[in-house]
């Protein structure tokens, strides 16, 4: 079965990635849900899922020197691109890659190589369907292949399950971690807000969509803050050929609704209606069918 | 002098404007945007930009004439970014991580590498006087932390350090605030800014960085953060407080210490307790 992917992204920070993921939820059926900003995963605070699984993810490797065996010889430190070795032959782990040359160049096999658990994946289920999520160990790399192991954990979730959505929140920015949530997808959303910042941002990782994945859709929250940076948005999406498909206004309900914890689209009901919500999901439906 | 790192585990909670208007009143002080994927401090600080440096990374090259493809190269890259057939040893110049381990196995020296640019960083007088170096990463690569490393390379001992950090707590945030004397945690009184908070005060412990906590949009959600700092012993260095103004006013690039005076103060003092806190740290 085909499972289509729909991504909501949003290059700046703060913009309402995971309020419009925990929104979409309740209104797509047959989905499954992966939080993939796993260096800072917020969407299980609002569905609160009943968790079913929980496994650690081995993402690297960093590398060891035993001082007992050391010789001193240098060779190592000389040849450490990542300047992760320090002169009393310590290795940093928050700089260490694991890519093996040191323990390659040791004459002696004074070095060793070991598994490193970068994150936990978390499977669980909520009132509206399967979710996945995982947590980064904070300062661990190789976030992008933890996103990737979430992902594709959602897709043999949803092909075991027979749903035909996966939904996921990504993280902002534009490195491996987005590239990872977003290749390949059907559908991106890209949140964003009318500030020069929002808009500065939006150029980048609209690049960044067009490159790697499918449909790409704009949504312009908080549009209110400034109508001539809204306007300025909409121009460039569709001289890029997007199309912005929500315009939500700031409202400090939203906020409560977060911080009640709370699905905002359905505590605060009239004010998505207001922002035609109906016409928002109508799109994504239609989006996700071509 | 201090080098002090802004970040906050959760994005836009206001790190770019902590340490833009810190800066702004600072013109001393030198400010470093190592949010190199989303750089938006020059957005803010204007600046007359005086110079402009590539960043580039090694990527191997295959000689064919010497290569025999036996698979040494792809059998040691632990990140598989080379791939070695019958006929054929092809690299993938994106997911290689210029460890140049491929070179030291093979054994017919059929490996050389080249650079690629990957970014830039850029360096000028911002219109509050401070100067600014920031660094912008090129769309479709995957990875900011070189461009990041020799942003921090670039300045020396004598002035004070502002760094406008990546959200998050994976490596390029380790990469900016790697070496800090000090780090300021901006938050925000929600769920969101509470739960990715933890992230990071559990990073910089392991970093043994010593770090306050400044609140932004004080008064918008709940108390929980302040529970949260109480609880684990956390120093709450000021609060930035909600103000629609303040927000139209960032959404056309100014700073809020443009805005009214009383914020001026409120930077001020912020400044004055993190050197405080920086005699303390350094013991003198």
């Amino acid at each position: 079965m085909d499972v289509k992917e729909i991504v909501v992204i949003s290059g700046k920070g703060g913009t309402g990635k995971t309020t419009l993921t925990a929104s979409l939820i309740p209104y797509l059926e047959n989905t499954v849900v992966a939080d993939c900003d796993v260096d800072a995963p917020d969407l299980h605070i609002l569905l609160h899922p009943r968790l079913t699984r929980t496994r650690e993810f081995i993402g690297t490797k960093k590398a060891t020197i035993f001082s007992e065996k050391c010789c001193g010889c240098g060779n190592c430190i000389n040849h450490c691109q990542f300047i992760a070795i320090s002169p009393a032959f310590i290795v940093n782990h928050l700089k260490c890659e694991g890519c093996g040359v040191c323990e390659l160049v040791c004459p002696i096999e004074a070095v060793s190589l070991h598994d490193v658990v970068v994150g936990n994946i978390y499977e669980g289920e909520t009132p509206y369907g399967p979710m996945i999520h995982a947590k980064l160990v904070p300062g661990e790399e190789t976030s992008g292949k933890l996103v990737s192991e979430v992902r594709n954990r959602a897709r043999e979730v949803a092909i075991e399950r027979g749903c035909s959505n996966v939904l996921i929140d990504g993280s902002p920015g534009i490195g491996c971690n987005v590239i990872s949530s977003i290749t390949g997808a059907s559908i991106v959303l890209i949140v964003t807000e009318p500030t020069l910042s929002g808009l500065h941002d939006l150029k980048r990782v609209m690049d960044i969509s067009e490159r790697f994945s499918g449909k790409t859709y704009v949504v312009i929250n908080k549009y209110d803050l400034s109508l001539d940076l809204s306007e300025q948005i909409e121009q460039e999406s569709n001289r890029r050929g997007h199309s912005v498909i929500l315009r939500f206004p700031f409202h400090k309900n939203i906020v409560k609704a977060v911080t009640e914890k709370n699905i905002p689209s359905l505590s605060e009901k009239k004010l998505f209606e207001k922002a035609r919500w109906e016409d928002f999901l109508r799109k994504i439906s239609d989006g996700v069918k071509v | 002098m201090m080098k002090i790192a802004v970040l906050s585990g959760k994005g836009g909670t206001g790190k770019t404007t902590v340490s833009n208007n810190l800066a702004a009143l600072n013109s001393d002080a030198i400010l470093l945007d190592c949010d190199v994927e989303e750089p938006n401090s020059h957005i803010f600080m204007n600046p007359r930009i005086k110079g402009d440096e590539d960043v580039a990374k090694d990527y191997p090259v295959i000689d064919e004439e010497k290569c025999v493809h036996c698979g040494e190269c792809a059998r040691f890259c632990h990140y598989n970014a080379i791939i070695s057939g019958p006929s054929a040893t092809i690299t993938m110049k994106e997911i290689c991580h210029s460890c140049r381990g491929c070179a030291l196995v093979c054994q017919h020296d059929a490996i050389t590498y080249k650079q690629r640019e990957i970014g830039k960083i850029y360096s000028g007088t911002s219109r509050f006087g401070t100067e600014l170096v920031y660094g912008e990463l090129k769309t479709g690569e995957l990875s900011g932390v070189p461009i990041i490393n020799k942003i921090r390379e670039m300045t020396g001992e004598e002035h004070s350090i502002l760094i406008d950090s990546p959200p998050g707590t994976a490596c390029s945030t380790v990469a900016a605030v790697e070496d800090c004397d000090y780090a300021l945690i901006v938050t925000e009184p929600t769920p969101f800014g509470v739960s990715d908070m933890k992230m990071v005060v559990e990073m910089l412990r392991t970093m043994k960085i010593p770090f306050s906590v400044i609140i932004n949009k004080a008064w918008l959600g709940d108390r929980e953060v302040y529970d949260y700092c109480r609880e684990e012993n956390l120093e709450i260095l000021g609060e930035i407080p909600f103000d629609r103004d303040i927000a139209e006013a960032y959404s056309t690039g100014k700073l809020i210490v443009e805005c009214d005076p009383k914020y001026e103060d409120i930077f001020q003092s912020l400044w004055n307790k993190i050197h405080f806190i920086g005699e303390r740290i350094h013991g003198c």
